[in-house]
């Protein structure tokens, strides 16, 4: 199962990747895994403002939906629009195409207080 | 075998009412307030949509239902449009599902489980269909699922068709699936070969127990919320 070393992590199975102050995000490898194929994506509004742990997405396969929480505070300031036609890319590249909204935060603070990769990785079942 | 509760109501419970009882249920459940638990009712009629809402799979408009005493209610459940209503089990677990336990698939093909194994145990032959949710037999489809994930807790579930009027399901086109018949328990079996509720719900609490190998003790609705002490 894939955890790349670069990217942030919680323990509800979403990543983070601070690009200069933006933070991108994600459901992980393993997250997509357990949902199986994905048919439907519910995402944020753009300009909506956020705190830590509030659901803001929802993902769905089959028959199972699943919510998605905000790693951090802050504004999401874009969506993966390309998803809402193409649920798939979820499953296909989670850490890459399948990204889900970009949040500015506005207490970076909380991003130290993320999971690593090895933290991250411990959460997940022995293969 | 792990302990969890099962609570099976003998009144109709309202489908709103059901939704926030679970959400309860779910925060409770995520801070280890209560065991696994099981509730297994039925609704007064009422017509779901899933967290989509394509109201183009109802066929008749939310006036003409309501005349009928038909609310309709969107669901956070996965899965798109069905009925519930007397005649018609649910059962929605309350389950927190460990990190080496089923994901989405394997909690579906458990799901599915309850039903043909309570189908098989009065003599119902059922079956999957391959890329579908839920439980057929040759008449149709007399099971649906629907159910979420809240950090891994389950909510929502599955409904079993005992003895509903099947004319409800008419109004909707039954989890966006065109052409699908639906079926129920008295139909296959002939209405006064049909075993009551309380037998079909006690059967299903025994198939519940076997497929998630659970020991489950009783628990009353009133009960539900109370802190156990032996967790």
């Amino acid at each position: 199962m894939q955890v790349p070393e670069d990217l942030k992590y919680t323990e509800s199975h979403e990543w983070v990747r601070n690009e200069e102050g933006l933070c991108k995000v994600g459901i992980t490898e393993f997250a997509q895994s357990q949902l199986a194929d994905l048919t439907f994506v519910d995402l944020p509004e753009v300009g909506a403002s956020v705190s830590a742990g509030d659901e803001v997405a929802v993902v769905e396969s089959v028959k199972a939906a699943s919510d998605v929480y905000a790693p951090l505070s802050g504004e999401i300031v874009e969506v993966n629009d390309a998803l809402s036609d193409a649920p798939e890319k979820i499953n296909e590249d989670s850490f890459g195409e399948g990204w889900l909204f970009v949040i500015r935060p506005s207490e970076p603070g909380e991003l130290d207080g993320l999971l690593d990769a090895a933290a991250y990785r411990g959460l997940l079942p022995e293969e | 075998m792990s302990f969890s509760r099962f609570c099976i109501f003998e009144e109709p419970l309202p489908y709103p009412e059901a939704v926030s009882l679970q959400e309860q249920l779910v925060a409770a459940r995520l801070a280890d307030e209560i065991p696994d638990t099981f509730l297994l009712l039925q609704h007064p009629p009422v017509i779901t949509l899933g967290r989509r809402g394509r109201k183009n799979f109802l066929l008749a408009d939310e006036n003409t239902l309501r005349k009928q005493g038909i609310e309709v209610q969107v669901s956070t459940r996965g899965g798109d449009v069905t009925y519930h209503g007397p005649g018609q089990w649910v059962l929605y677990p309350i389950l927190k599902l460990g990190r080496n336990e089923m994901g989405a698939h394997g909690y579906l093909h458990a799901l599915e489980s309850v039903a043909l194994q309570t189908a098989a145990h009065f003599g119902i032959e059922a079956y999957r269909k391959e890329g579908k949710a839920g439980a057929w037999c040759d008449q149709g489809k007399f099971s649906a699922i629907g159910f979420k994930f809240t950090r891994w807790v389950t909510s929502h579930g599955l409904s079993l068709n005992v003895n509903p009027d099947l004319g409800f399901f008419d109004l909707i086109v039954g989890c966006g699936l065109v052409g699908e018949r639906v079926s129920s328990f008295a139909q296959v079996l002939g209405g006064q070969k049909c075993p009551g509720m309380d037998v079909v719900g006690d059967a299903m609490k025994g198939v519940v127990g076997e497929v998630f190998q659970r020991e489950l003790s009783a628990v009353t609705p009133d009960r539900l919320l109370e802190p156990d002490a032996s967790l």
